[in-house]
């Protein structure tokens, strides 16, 4: 018996086609290629034939799944029925970050953190929400986390470039102009030049509940995002409870205590309940245009969400589909008994790259070592 | 590309490659060998996925011996640059040419183009794998630690094989290398990159698989310490682990424990030898924990009762996950 190829590029056809409804990342350059290796393989052997195509045509390992499904099928009849389930997961992902050199700016902020706890004037809801949580960080504390929270804004936001620019002065010499310069000047030495690695900067989303739920930890949220605005420059800052805040300007400000008195007259809700979904749906809406490839999104909220959870899906999945990476802190994940098993925190977890948490100095921690891993600063081996 | 790849050699079809495989000792499946045969059949980059230490690397080691050419390796990592790519200048031969035509009487501009042309030229593993004499195996490691700009910048490269030097102008392959890229998934890869790719994902070994490459690289092993060790690391590789052992790690153990003279698994032995297979504290905690003793009693029970090795197996992974 001879294979017929006639009528099996026509199923090999058929056969990527229905992949393709699946979600699998196969077109007509797949195609092509598997029927050249099907032309290499003895196709009368069921196992060569199977896999010539699923070396050809799938691309990822979540595809091989569908493709095994539907090999089974499809070449079992040859009549399989026809579906047209969308896959529709997002993979789990690691972050490869690199660090900066640390900026001073830091610790004038923390200092200033500790003055304005005692300077505090009587009632206002500055206060309330300062102290809120604030007993919970003893001082030495505090500059620990601030100098983690530098940490982290760099893992998340820098990154090496492979490019190079001129520099006055640095660890690098630019050879090629160094010797250029030299034989322009007729074999005198004129000195060494220099190059800088471009650090290259992500634009950081910051997406921040400030809803009851996460009141008690409000305080350290807002010395987190004054940090991270701090040290990176690029960050954009929204606080949500039931709708959005962008509170970038509100931060600027050089002073932390003049920004939170800003901030809670500016922002409705504060401390009330929580609209995640329709909150991030907002943000897509208005301010959809500052996501792109390079881009982190990074969302601290505990997740409880008490409105529709396919809005808070669908959000996410957007987010997750136009930014580089999206990033989800907890406070409640280091809480003894907490798992993140509310409908909300269920319906974004597949959207999001990094789960960690983030209520205290140690968990910060576990998030630099995260963020630092896939890390390497020269080549290993 | 077309006749630029007149020259190179092919393989008859799979069972040969899967005899290759064998000569150079390396075990594979018949997936494997389908993918190291299409790869070099269709002249496409094969894109290796999987865990640490299972073995991804090596599919390239073993092609270029299958093909009988050099193999070339960029090792990938973050911040990894041209220089180190692509091609650097010699800059101490550089030098000592200036010194040497000091007074020579020739303009800076003469000196400039012969200075920065190809003899003084360092040629890194992408240049060495274009202009190599003959189609070369290039192995890309760890393409995931690059970030998105290298990767493109890859990707240009494996569709035009071509490189350009400002001081040289453009070199063009004369022999489009095969390639291998390897991935751990630290990073999600291009969908344009993976598509320029065949596609392997390569599983840690099930349990027949890493019993033959105990037997086959690990000398003087009896059969009966080889059967538990591959039993002993499918059930390791059940359990909640920080670094989960791969196959280097299984050799590894397998060797020390035949160092030590042993001829089956006992606490004391595994207890021994714990560093070969885990490599935190925290692992280590776990596995010397009760676990050890459960999984130690399942692997002599089934092999003194002669009972159904997969139901064994079964057991084993139970316990790992209870």
């Amino acid at each position: 018996m001879r294979p017929d190829f006639g009528s099996l590029t026509e199923h090999v056809v058929e056969f990527s086609r229905r992949l393709r409804a699946r979600g699998v990342l196969c077109g007509p350059a797949e195609t092509a290629d598997a029927l050249r290796a099907l032309r290499a393989v003895n196709v009368l052997d069921r196992e060569a034939f199977r896999l010539a195509l699923r070396t050809t045509l799938p691309h990822r390992r979540e595809d091989l799944g569908v493709f095994d499904a539907l090999f089974d099928a499809y070449w079992q009849t040859g009549l399989a029925q026809r579906s047209e389930g969308q896959e529709d997961r997002p993979e789990p992902q690691a972050l490869a970050e690199a660090a900066g050199p640390g900026t001073p700016s830091l610790r004038r902020w923390a200092e200033e953190a500790a003055e304005g706890e005692q300077e505090l004037p009587g009632y206002s809801p500055v206060e309330v929400l300062s102290r809120k949580d604030f007993s919970s960080f003893r001082e030495d504390e505090l500059d620990v986390i601030a100098r983690l929270v530098v940490a982290i804004a760099r893992r998340i936001a820098t990154r090496w470039s492979r490019r190079r620019r001129r520099a006055r002065r640095s660890h690098l010499l630019d050879m090629r102009r160094t010797l250029r310069l030299h034989l322009r000047w007729g074999g005198e030495f004129p000195g060494l030049a220099f190059q800088r690695r471009k650090v290259r900067k992500h634009r950081v989303v910051l997406l921040c509940d400030v809803s009851g739920s996460m009141d008690v930890y409000s305080r350290f949220l807002i010395q987190f995002v004054y940090a991270l605005q701090d040290a990176l420059g690029r960050v954009e800052s929204f606080v949500f409870s039931t709708s959005l805040t962008r509170v970038t300007e509100e931060l600027r400000t050089r002073s932390l205590r003049a920004a939170l008195d800003r901030l809670s007259q500016r922002v409705p809700n504060w401390s009330g309940g929580t609209k995640i979904g329709s909150s991030l749906r907002q943000f897509l809406d208005r301010y959809g245009g500052l996501l792109d490839r390079h881009t982190v999104v990074l969302i601290v909220s505990d997740g409880w969400d008490t409105g529709e959870v396919e809005v808070l899906r669908r959000a996410m999945q957007e987010i997750r589909s136009r930014a580089a990476r999206v990033i989800w802190l907890n406070p409640l994940l280091g809480s003894p008994g907490y798992q993140p098993l509310t409908r909300g925190m269920q319906a974004a977890l597949p959207y999001v790259h990094v789960f960690a948490s983030a209520h205290n100095a140690d968990s910060l921690r576990e998030l630099e070592r995260v963020l630092a891993r896939g890390r390497v600063g020269r080549p290993r081996r | 590309m077309g006749d630029r790849s007149v020259s190179r050699p092919t393989l008859g079809d799979v069972e040969q490659i899967l005899a290759a495989l064998a000569q150079e000792g390396y075990i594979a499946d018949r997936e494997i060998a389908t993918a190291i045969y299409l790869s070099i059949e269709l002249h496409k980059p094969l894109l290796v996925e999987g865990a640490a230490g299972v073995g991804k690397t090596e599919i390239a080691k073993v092609m270029a011996r299958a093909l009988d050419t050099d193999l070339i390796r960029l090792q990938c990592y973050e911040g990894l640059d041209v220089n180190t790519a692509l091609y650097e200048w010699n800059y101490q031969k550089q030098m000592l040419r200036i010194r040497l035509e000091e007074g020579s009487g020739r303009t800076p501009e003469e000196k400039e183009q012969t200075i920065f042309s190809e003899p003084f030229l360092l040629r890194r593993p992408l240049l060495q794998a274009i202009t190599h004499p003959r189609a070369p195996v290039l192995l890309v490691d760890e393409i995931d630690r690059v970030d998105e700009e290298f990767e493109a910048f890859l990707l240009e490269l494996l569709s035009d094989w071509q490189i350009t030097i400002p001081e040289i102008g453009t070199i063009r392959a004369q022999h489009v290398p095969y390639v291998v890229l390897t991935s751990n998934r630290t990073r999600e890869l291009s969908d344009a990159l993976r598509r320029r790719c065949l596609y392997l994902w390569i599983d840690y070994p099930s349990f027949e698989k890493e019993l033959a490459i105990v037997l086959r690289k690990v000398p003087g092993i009896s059969r009966q310490l080889a059967e538990q060790i591959a039993a002993f690391l499918h059930a390791v590789r059940a359990l909640d682990l920080q670094k989960v052992p791969g196959v280097a790690e299984t050799l590894d153990w397998s060797a020390a424990l035949l160092r030590l003279h042993r001829d089956h698994l006992d606490r004391e032995a595994v207890e021994r030898t714990l560093g070969c297979l885990f490599k935190h504290h925290e692992d280590q905690r776990v596995a010397r924990g009760p676990w050890l003793d459960r999984v130690l009693a399942v692997i002599a029970d089934a092999q003194r009762d002669g009972q159904s090795l997969q139901a064994a197996l079964d057991r084993l992974e139970r316990l790992a996950r209870g």
